[in-house]
């Protein structure tokens, strides 16, 4: 994991844990695979391993991770999946309203942004 | 045992200047504590207390024993660094490790040999040719082999660039602290460990001014920045303090709930140097 700049609006476990779903979305973790252990992301980041812990353990909760024992934390072969039909909810219910409304605010046309796409962006 | 550490009522004087005054706190087993407060305000003679290298009055339980008379017992489960760390200055590295061996019966030479490894500490040099951050890893060697369940750092990175004192608390994680122990460090340096401590005591002109775990500091107390036309509303809420960033008020408040916070701004968790500012403040 690369280092994170950690914000003062939400708690670091929760900070963590989107850490943790945003790696494992992208592919860095693999589903089977295990994650750092909670020593190591302690040291890592120098945070208390009470905050790491109920990071994973919300995580474990939401059967995204498992415990097995004596052989640490490790994502479930279900999870990506899970994790992408959330995220993908979570846009369609709560960002993309919102961007519709920005849109719709600057004037602009779904159309013409369609077509226009800004060169920087690359296609598919 | 899960509790480490009990004071109720901790007192000490030295001749009229009453250091500490009548202190309760206490260390649970598993936990990371933050002593914090202004020199002078009575950390050291706390840590003192509890290493029995003091006298007080009131009543102070370290691992169920009493420092004053059971010192000698205490001391096989606790370690302690001092600002002042000093090792022998002609001692090499490898009299100091057999050194430990032959006093303390919980030492482990082959734990101590394979941190030093880690380290670009020679075994036959003397400790006066060691740069000071090379002497803090030694120390933080011997103690971390120690079999402890309670270690007590004194500003234990005074003096340490940033490169050692990362490397002091990485370590610390990595190889030491589990829930079977307690770590109580005092530190001026508290922004640089705020997310590692799980508790947070301060204390002002003697007197313990908070005890309380990082979460229910964080849900006590809650920064909002708020805009001028708001600033009333916000004041009847009776912050615990106030300053000015870009035109606009931060306000600190204690013990009010994030649902009438929310209508007045964005809501922050204070550092815990924000925090610490404040309430050396309070009624001043």
């Amino acid at each position: 994991m690369t280092a994170i700049k950690w914000n003062d609006q939400q708690p670091i476990f929760r900070q963590l844990k989107e850490k943790v779903v945003e790696l494992i979305i992208d592919g860095e973790v693999s589903e089977g695979e295990a994650v750092p252990s909670v020593r190591q992301v302690a040291a890592d980041y120098q945070i208390n391993p009470l905050t790491v812990s109920k990071a994973y353990q919300e995580l474990v909760d939401e059967s995204i991770l498992e415990k097995r024992r004596g052989l640490g934390m490790f994502v479930r072969e279900s999870a990506r999946g899970k994790l992408l039909e959330s995220e993908k909810s979570h846009f369609l219910e709560i960002e993309w309203p919102k961007i519709i409304q920005k849109i719709e605010r600057l004037g602009l046309s779904m159309q013409s942004l369609l077509t226009d796409k800004p060169t920087q962006v690359e296609e598919q | 045992m899960t509790t480490l550490i009990e004071a109720k009522g901790l007192s000490k004087s030295y001749g009229s200047h009453q250091a500490l005054k009548s202190a309760d706190f206490s260390v649970k087993r598993g936990r990371i504590v933050g002593l914090v407060g202004p020199n002078g305000a009575g950390k050291t003679t706390i840590l003192k207390a509890i290493l029995g290298l003091t006298s007080y009055e009131g009543d102070l339980k370290v691992l169920g024993l009493d420092p004053a008379r059971q010192r000698h017992q205490i001391m096989q489960k606790v370690s302690f660094i001092a600002d002042v760390a000093v090792l022998p200055r002609w001692m090499k590295v490898s009299e100091a490790l057999e050194f430990v061996t032959e006093v303390h019966p919980n030492f482990d030479l082959n734990k101590a040999k394979h941190f030093l490894s880690k380290t670009n500490i020679p075994m036959q040099a003397r400790v006066k040719e060691l740069s000071k951050g090379m002497v803090a890893q030694l120390h933080l060697a011997l103690v971390m082999s120690i079999e402890a369940e309670l270690l007590v750092l004194d500003e234990p990175t005074l003096g340490l660039d940033i490169l050692y004192r990362k490397e002091f608390y990485n370590q610390l994680l990595a190889d030491f602290f589990d829930e079977g122990r307690s770590i109580l460090v005092t530190t001026h340096q508290i922004e640089e460990i705020e997310n590692l401590l799980t508790d947070l005591i301060f204390i002002r002109d003697g007197e313990i001014v908070l005890d309380a775990t990082m979460e229910d500091v964080s849900e006590k107390y809650i920064e909002v920045m708020v805009s001028k036309d708001d600033a009333e509303k916000a004041e009847a809420l009776n912050p615990v303090m106030q300053r000015d960033v870009f035109g606009r008020k931060v306000y600190l408040f204690e013990g009010v709930s994030r649902e009438e916070l929310e209508p007045l701004g964005e809501l922050h968790s204070p550092s815990v140097a924000d925090l610490f500012v404040a309430k050396m403040k309070e009624g001043k």
